[in-house]
C-alpha cells in the first residue's frame, strides 16, 4: 500500500553486517572468557558423553546381547548364532552345547550388566555436567549483558538533552532493556550450542568413520542435499524473518497510534477506514507469516525425510555388510543412532540462524546508540584522544568560588529562524538575586535551561568568572548548581533517597538541619515511615507544595554556589506557600540565585529585575527603577495590585 | 473459561483445513511408528541369515517410500493447522483493534496504552503458539506416545512395564518443577518490569539528574537493578537447568533399562534382536513427547490465560453507545444548549464542571476563557459525547444528543483538540484523512485559511510530505495548523476550537482568526482560548472557573465586569502593545 509510512527505524536495518557487530561484542566477553572457555569444555565433554552412549549401546550388543561378527574368536560367534537360530529353527539340540551356551549367557549377561552400568554412569555424569554447564553459562551471558546494559544506560546518560528530544523515552527504554535481553540467547544458548552441534557433527562424522568408513561414506551421500536445504532455508527464513518483523513493529505503531489518537478517531468517524487499513496492514502480516509457515513446513520435512533416506541407506548398505560379515550388527545399530544424532544439530543451526538475525539486528541498534557521540561533555568522553587536542579544547577546572554570572549577547533557537532569545546580557554578582520577569511564552524557562546547559546559545556566550562556561565541564558545573522547578520530579524510591540524591556522605545531623531549614520535618513526622517511606511513581502520596519543600531540602544538600528557581504558578495553600518562601529564603542565604517570577512579589525584593518580552530584554533594573519608569513592568504591577 | 468461545468461530471457519491437518498429523505419527518395524524387520532377518540384498533393498525403498509420504503429510499438517494459527491471531487481532475503537475515551484514561499494547502483541502471539505448535506437540505426544507405547506392549509386555517406570517421575517432575519455574519466571518478569520502569523514570527525568549532576548515582540505582535482575535470572536456570537435564537423564534410564532388561530378554531369546533395536526407536519416538509434556501444558497454559485477558477487554462494553431508536437526522441547524449540566470523572470524585447552562443558536459563535484547570477542555468535550454528563442535558437543535446516532452526531462536528494529534502519513493525508474527499480547491482553501500555505512551500514534497509518527518531524505550531486545516475542511455545521492557536505566533495566529470570523453565521462556532483576541468577536462569551459559570455576556459586558477576563485582556493588551512599539 504506502512504501514508506513513516517506519524509519525497523527500515534501516536491512542489511545486518554480522562479523562487524560480532567484533564490536567481542570486548564485552572479555572479562568473562574464563567462565565462557569453562563452559565450551563442558560442552565439549557433554558432546563426548553424549556420543559414547550408542557407542556403549553398540558395544552392549556386538558383544553380549547379540555377539556376531566383530567378537574376538570365530568359535564363539558360530557358537552363538547357532545359539540364537535354535530358538527359530531349533536345528541343533545338544546337551553339552546348551550347557555351554549357559555359560555363556552368564558371561554374556555379566557383561551387560557392566555395560549398563557404564551407561548409567555416563548417563548421571552427563546430567551434573548439563547443569553446571547451563549454571556456568547463563551466569557468564547475564553478566555480559549486565555490562552492555549499564555501559548503554551510563552512555546514554551522558548524551546531550538535544539528543533527548530527538528520541522518544520509550524508544531509549527499548534499547537499553528489550533490545539487551533480544541478546540473551546469543550469549546463552547460541554460543554452547554452536559448538555442541559443531562438535556433535564432526564427532559423528569421525565416529561413523572409524565405525565403518564405507558405510560412513555412503550415508553422507544425503549430505550435500541436507547443506543445499539448510542453506536456502535460512536466507529465505532469515528474509521471511525480517519482514515479519517489520510487519509486526507497523502494527505496533499503527495501535499505539489509534490509541493515541482515539479521540480524533471516533470524533472524524475513520473507525472503519481506519479498521479496513489495519486489516489491509494485519492481512500483509497474515501472508509474510503463511509465507514462514510454508518455508518452515518444507525445511522440516524435508530434512526429517533426508534423515529417514540416510537411515534406510544405512540398513541397505550395512545390512549388505552384515551379510558379508563386513559389519557387525551393533554397528549397524549404532548407525542407525548416530544418524539420527546427525540431522538434530543441523535442523538446530538452521533455526538458531534465525535467533542469531534477531539479536544482531538488536546488536546494530544498541551501538548505533553507543557510537552516537553527542555528549554534554564531548572532551570529557574523548579521553584518549584529547591528549593530542589544542589546549583550547581541554576543559579548565572549575573555579572554587561563584564570583559572577553573566549572559554576553546571547541568542538562542530550538527550531532555525525561530528565536527565542535574542540578545541578552545581564551580570549578576555573588550574593545577588536576579529576577527574571514576563509574560508566558516570552523566554523565560528557555534562559533557565541555557543557564542549566541543557542547550548551548547559537550566539554569544554565558560567562562564569568571566570565563565562557563551555570551557568548564557540565558535569562540574552543574554539582555547584541546583534547580527548585514549579513541578519537582522525584523518583520513587525513599524519600530520604530523593533528598540525598545518593549522596552517602550527609550525616544523620546535618540531613536533621537540611529538613529544618527547608521545613520538611513535618512532612517526614507525617509518613509513616518516616524517611525511609517509599514514594510512590510521581509521588503522588504528597501535595504539590509537599514536593516542593522535598525539592528545596535536594538543593540544600547538593550546597550549590547558584541557584535557579523557576517559582510555582499553581494555586498553593497559604500556611505551605509561607513554609516554601522562609524554606528559600533559607536556601538563598549567601547564595546566588536567579528567580523566574510569575507573581511580581517574588521579583520585587530581587537586587535585579530583567523583564523579558517575546525573547528580548526590554527593560531591566530594581524594583523601584522599573517602577518609575512607567512602562511595561509599571503596567504590570498595577494589573497585579489592581 | 468462556474466553475460547473466542477461538470457536476461526475453528468453524477453518474446520477442513483443520480436518485435513488433523488427519496428516495423524497418518504422520503413524508412518513415523512403521519405520522402526521395518527397522526390526531388517534386523530380524539380518540375524536369522534369511535375506537376500534384493530383500534388503526392498526394506530400504519401503523406507524412502514412507519418508516421502511422511515428508508429504507433514507439510500437510504444518500449512493447514499453523496456517490456522496464524488466521486466529489475524482475526483476534482485527477483532481487538475494531472493538479497541469502539470504547469511549473514559476507557482509555483508565487503562494505560502500554498495557493495550501488550494485548495486542504478547498475548495474540501466546495464542497463536498455543493454538499451532500447542496443540500440535499435544496431539502429537498423545497420538505418538500411545501407538508408541501399545507397539512396544505389543513386543513385550513386562518389558513396556518396565520402560515405563520412570514415567510417573517425569509427569510429576515436570509438575513439581514447572509450578517453581513458573514462580521464579514470574519474579524474573518483576524484576524485568522493576528494571524498566526505573530506567523509563531516570530517562523521563533526565534533566533532573543531569541539573543535578546526578548521573553517577543514577547509574549506581541502575546498576544495582540490573544486578538484581541477573540474580533473579540465576535463580530461575538453578530450576531450569536442573529440570532439562533432569528430563533427559529419565529417558537416559528409561533407555539403559532397555539395554539391560531388554538385552536380557534377548539373550535369553524371549525377544529378537530385531524387536529388541526397534524397542529403542519406539523409545526414542515417546521420549520427545514426554518432555514436551511439561512444555506444553505451559504453553496451553499460557494461551489461556491471554485469550482470557482478551476475552476481558472484548467483553468491555463501551461506555458512550448509540440507543436504540436513535435519531439520524440527515441535517441539523446547530443549535446548542447545556442545561445544568454537572461532570465528574469519578463518581465519588470532585466535580470538574457544576452547573453549566446556556444556549447557543445556530450560527452564532462562543468563546470560553479561564485559567488553567477551570474545566474549558472538559465543558467541549461533552458536545461530541467524549464524555457524558454526569447531570443534566447537552441539547442539539432541541434534542439530548443521547437521543442521536453517535455517529451522525460526531458527524454534526468539525473538532480541533487542544493536543494536535497527527497520524504518520502525509500532511494531505492528515487534513483530508481516510474518508475525505479529494477535492482541491476545498483543500486549497482550507489550507489557506490555517495559513498552512506558506508553510508547505518550505517541505519540498509539499503536501505529500511524510509526516512520521505523531508528526515528530513538525514543529508544534505546524500540527496545530494541520489540525486546524482538517477541521477547517470539513462541512459540518458545528465548528469545536479547542485552544487553536496556542502553538502558533501572534501574527498567524491572528490570520486564522480572521478566516474563522469569516465564517460565522454559516456554521456555530465554539472557540476555547487563552487568547481574549481569539473570543473577544464572539457572540457571547463564558468565562469559568474551577468548573463554574463566573461570568457570562458580549466582550463589552464582561470588560465592564472588570474580573477574570478584563484583567487578562488588559495583561494581554500591555504585552502587545510593547511589542508593537
Amino acid at each position: 500500500m504506502r512504501p514508506d509510512f513513516g517506519y524509519f527505524e525497523e527500515k534501516q536495518l536491512g542489511k545486518t553486517y554480522d562479523l562487524r557487530l560480532l567484533k564490536k561484542l567481542f570486548p564485552y566477553s572479555r572479562p568473562y572468557q574464563k567462565l565462557l572457555g569453562l563452559s565450551i569444555l563442558l560442552v565439549v565433554a557433554i558432546t563426548l558423553l553424549d556420543l559414547s552412549l550408542p557407542y556403549v549401546t553398540k558395544i552392549a550388543i556386538d558383544r553380549f546381547i547379540v555377539p556376531q561378527t566383530t567378537a574376538p574368536d570365530r568359535d564363539t560367534v558360530h557358537l552363538d548364532r547357532r545359539s540364537i537360530n535354535q530358538n527359530f529353527a531349533q536345528k541343533h539340540d545338544d546337551r553339552s552345547l546348551s550347557q555351554n551356551a549357559d555359560q555363556i549367557r552368564r558371561n554374556r549377561i555379566q557383561g551387560l550388566t557392566i555395560a549398563t552400568v557404564v551407561y548409567l554412569i555416563i548417563v548421571v555424569a552427563n546430567f551434573i555436567l548439563n547443569f553446571w554447564q547451563k549454571l556456568i553459562m547463563e551466569y557468564a551471558g547475564q553478566m555480559i549483558l549486565h555490562d552492555l546494559r549499564t555501559t548503554l544506560f551510563a552512555h546514554i546518560q551522558k548524551l546531550s538533552t538535544t539528543f533527548f528530544t530527538r528520541n522518544p523515552v520509550g524508544r531509549l527504554v527499548t534499547r537499553a532493556t528489550n533490545d539487551i535481553q533480544n541478546m540473551h540467547e546469543l550469549f546463552t544458548s547460541i554460543i554452547s550450542l554452536l559448538f555442541k552441534d559443531l562438535i556433535l557433527l564432526v564427532g559423528i562424522t569421525i565416529v561413523m568413520l572409524v565405525l565403518n568408513w564405507r558405510l560412513a561414506l555412503a550415508s553422507f551421500c544425503v549430505l550435500p542435499f541436507v547443506i543445499l536445504a539448510s542453506f536456502r532455508f535460512s536466507r529465505n527464513a532469515r528474509d521471511v524473518f525480517r519482514l515479519l518483523r517489520v510487519k509486526i513493529a507497523e502494527i505496533n505503531s499503527r495501535f499505539s497510534e489509534t490509541i493515541g489518537g482515539i479521540n480524533i478517531i471516533q470524533l472524524y468517524n475513520q473507525e472503519k477506514a481506519n479498521y479496513q487499513s489495519f486489516a489491509a496492514l494485519n492481512h500483509e502480516n497474515y501472508r509474510v507469516g503463511m509465507r514462514q509457515v510454508h518455508i518452515s513446513a518444507i525445511f522440516m520435512p524435508v530434512i526429517e525425510m533426508l534423515g529417514v533416506v540416510a537411515v534406510a541407506i544405512v540398513i541397505y548398505a550395512g545390512g549388505r555388510g552384515v551379510l558379508a560379515d563386513s559389519v557387525s550388527l551393533g554397528v549397524l545399530v549404532a548407525f542407525i543412532s548416530y544418524i539420527k544424532m546427525f540431522f538434530r544439530p543441523i535442523r538446530d543451526l538452521a533455526e538458531k540462524y534465525n535467533i542469531l538475525q534477531n539479536a544482531l539486528a538488536s546488536a546494530e541498534r544498541i551501538f548505533l546508540i553507543l557510537d552516537e557521540n553527542d555528549f554534554d561533555d564531548p572532551v570529557l568522553e574523548t579521553k584518549i584522544s584529547s591528549l593530542d587536542q589544542p589546549d583550547t579544547t581541554r576543559l579548565r577546572p572549575l573555579p572554587t568560588t561563584f564570583e559572577s554570572f553573566a549572559f554576553e549577547n546571547v541568542s538562542f533557537a530550538y527550531v532555525e529562524d525561530e528565536p527565542v532569545l535574542q540578545n541578552i546580557s545581564f551580570q549578576v554578582a555573588a550574593g545577588q538575586t536576579l529576577a527574571i520577569a514576563g509574560p508566558t511564552g516570552s523566554g523565560k524557562t528557555t534562559l533557565l535551561n541555557l543557564i542549566i546547559r541543557f542547550y548551548e546559545p547559537n550566539a554569544g556566550q554565558l560567562l562564569l568568572n568571566a570565563t565562557d562556561l563551555r570551557q568548564f565541564a557540565k558535569s562540574d558545573y552543574r554539582s555547584n548548581i541546583a534547580l527548585v522547578t514549579q513541578d519537582p520530579f522525584l523518583f520513587s524510591g525513599t524519600i530520604r533517597d530523593n533528598i540525598c540524591q545518593g549522596n552517602p556522605e550527609i550525616t544523620n545531623a546535618e540531613l536533621n538541619q537540611i529538613l529544618e531549614a527547608s521545613n520538611c520535618q513535618h512532612i517526614i513526622n507525617r509518613m509513616p515511615q518516616g524517611l525511609t517511606t517509599h514514594l510512590s511513581e510521581g509521588a503522588s502520596n504528597l501535595s504539590s507544595g509537599e514536593r516542593q519543600l522535598l525539592s528545596i531540602a535536594r538543593a540544600f544538600v547538593s550546597n550549590p554556589q547558584l541557584i535557579l528557581l523557576d517559582e510555582a504558578t499553581s494555586y498553593i495553600d497559604a500556611t505551605t506557600e509561607h513554609q516554601i518562601q522562609q524554606a528559600l529564603a533559607n536556601l538563598m542565604q549567601n547564595r546566588t540565585t536567579i528567580i523566574v517570577a510569575h507573581r511580581l512579589t517574588t521579583a520585587k525584593n530581587a537586587d535585579q529585575i530583567i523583564v523579558l518580552n517575546r525573547g528580548q530584554i526590554i527593560e531591566a533594573g530594581t524594583h523601584t527603577r522599573l517602577l518609575a519608569n512607567r512602562s511595561f513592568y509599571f503596567k504590570l504591577w498595577q494589573l497585579m495590585g489592581a | 473459561m468462556t474466553s475460547h468461545k473466542l477461538l470457536k468461530p476461526y475453528f468453524i471457519e477453518n474446520r477442513y483445513r483443520i480436518l485435513v491437518g488433523l488427519l496428516s498429523l495423524i497418518i504422520v505419527d503413524l508412518l513415523q511408528l512403521i519405520i522402526p518395524r521395518i527397522i526390526k524387520w531388517a534386523v530380524d532377518d539380518l540375524t536369522t541369515n534369511g535375506i537376500s540384498n534384493v530383500d534388503l533393498l526392498k526394506y530400504a525403498l519401503y523406507m524412502v517410500v514412507l519418508a516421502m509420504l511422511i515428508g508429504l503429510f507433514r507439510y500437510a499438517w504444518r500449512r493447514c493447522l499453523l496456517g490456522t494459527s496464524r488466521r486466529v491471531e489475524e482475526g483476534l487481532r482485527n477483532q481487538l483493534f475494531n472493538h479497541l475503537q469502539t470504547l469511549s475515551t473514559a476507557y482509555f484514561r483508565k487503562t494505560s496504552s502500554g498495557d493495550l499494547m501488550a494485548h495486542a502483541t504478547n498475548d495474540i502471539q501466546q495464542i497463536r503458539m498455543a493454538t499451532g505448535m500447542g496443540l500440535v506437540a499435544l496431539n502429537d505426544a498423545v497420538v505418538l506416545g500411545t501407538a508408541a507405547i501399545c507397539f512396544m506392549a505389543y513386543i513385550n509386555v513386562t518389558l513396556t512395564l518396565f520402560v515405563l517406570i520412570p514415567m510417573p517421575f517425569i509427569v510429576l517432575g515436570t509438575r513439581f518443577f514447572s509450578k517453581k519455574m513458573y514462580r521464579r519466571y514470574q519474579q524474573v518478569q518483576a524484576a524485568f518490569s522493576d528494571m524498566t520502569e526505573l530506567v523509563r523514570e531516570r530517562f523521563a527525568g533526565i534533566r533532573i539528574i543531569k541539573a543535578y549532576a546526578g548521573e553517577e548515582q543514577s547509574s549506581n540505582q541502575m546498576r544495582a537493578s540490573s544486578r538484581h535482575y541477573v540474580t533473579e535470572n540465576l535463580r530461575l536456570v538453578r530450576v531450569a537447568g536442573f529440570f532439562m537435564p533432569m528430563m533427559l537423564l529419565f529417558t537416559n534410564i528409561c533407555l539403559a533399562i532397555v539395554l539391560f532388561l531388554g538385552g536380557r530378554l534377548t539373550i535369553y531369546n524371549t525377544i529378537t534382536p530385531g524387536d529388541f533395536v526397534a524397542f529403542i526407536s519406539y523409545l526414542g519416538l515417546i521420549t520427545w513427547p514426554m518432555m514436551a509434556m511439561g512444555w506444553v501444558t505451559n504453553l496451553l497454559q499460557r494461551g489461556a490465560a491471554s485469550l482470557d485477558r482478551i476475552d476481558r477487554i472484548l467483553q468491555t462494553p463501551p461506555e458512550i453507545a448509540s440507543p436504540p431508536n436513535a435519531l439520524k437526522p440527515k441535517h441539523v441547524l446547530g443549535e446548542i444548549r447545556f442545561q445544568n449540566v454537572e461532570f465528574r470523572y469519578q463518581s465519588d470524585g470532585p466535580n470538574i464542571l457544576s452547573d453549566i447552562s446556556f444556549k447557543l443558536k445556530p450560527g452564532q459563535i462562543m468563546g470560553i476563557v479561564g485559567p488553567p484547570g477551570s474545566g474549558k477542555t472538559t465543558l467541549i468535550n461533552l458536545i461530541p459525547r467524549l464524555y457524558d454528563p454526569s447531570r443534566g442535558n447537552v441539547l442539539l437543535d432541541g434534542h439530548d444528543i443521547r437521543q442521536f446516532d453517535l455517529k451522525t452526531l460526531r458527524h454534526q462536528i468539525a473538532f480541533l483538540s487542544q493536543e494536535p494529534f497527527l497520524f504518520a502519513g502525509t500532511i494531505r493525508e492528515n487534513i483530508i484523512l481516510k474518508t475525505g474527499q479529494p477535492n482541491d480547491q476545498l483543500l486549497t482553501t482550507a489550507i489557506d485559511k490555517a495559513a498552512l500555505a506558506a508553510t508547505l512551500t518550505l517541505f519540498p514534497k509539499g503536501l505529500d510530505t511524510i509526516v512520521g509518527e505523531k508528526g515528530i518531524i513538525l514543529s508544534g505550531g505546524q500540527k496545530q495548523r494541520i489540525a486546524i486545516a482538517r477541521a477547517l475542511l470539513s462541512n459540518a455545521p458545528i465548528l469545536v476550537l479547542d485552544d487553536p492557536i496556542s502553538q502558533v505566533d501572534v501574527e498567524t495566529g491572528q490570520k486564522i482568526i480572521a478566516a474563522i470570523r469569516q465564517i460565522r453565521r454559516f456554521k456555530t462556532i465554539i472557540i476555547v482560548s487563552h487568547r481574549i483576541s481569539a473570543v473577544s468577536f464572539a457572540d457571547q462569551i463564558l468565562s469559568l472557573d474551577s468548573g463554574r459559570v463566573i461570568e457570562a455576556g458580549t466582550h463589552a459586558d464582561l470588560i465592564d465586569n472588570n474580573l477574570y477576563y478584563a484583567h487578562t485582556y488588559q495583561l494581554q493588551q500591555i504585552e502587545e502593545d510593547t511589542h508593537a512599539a
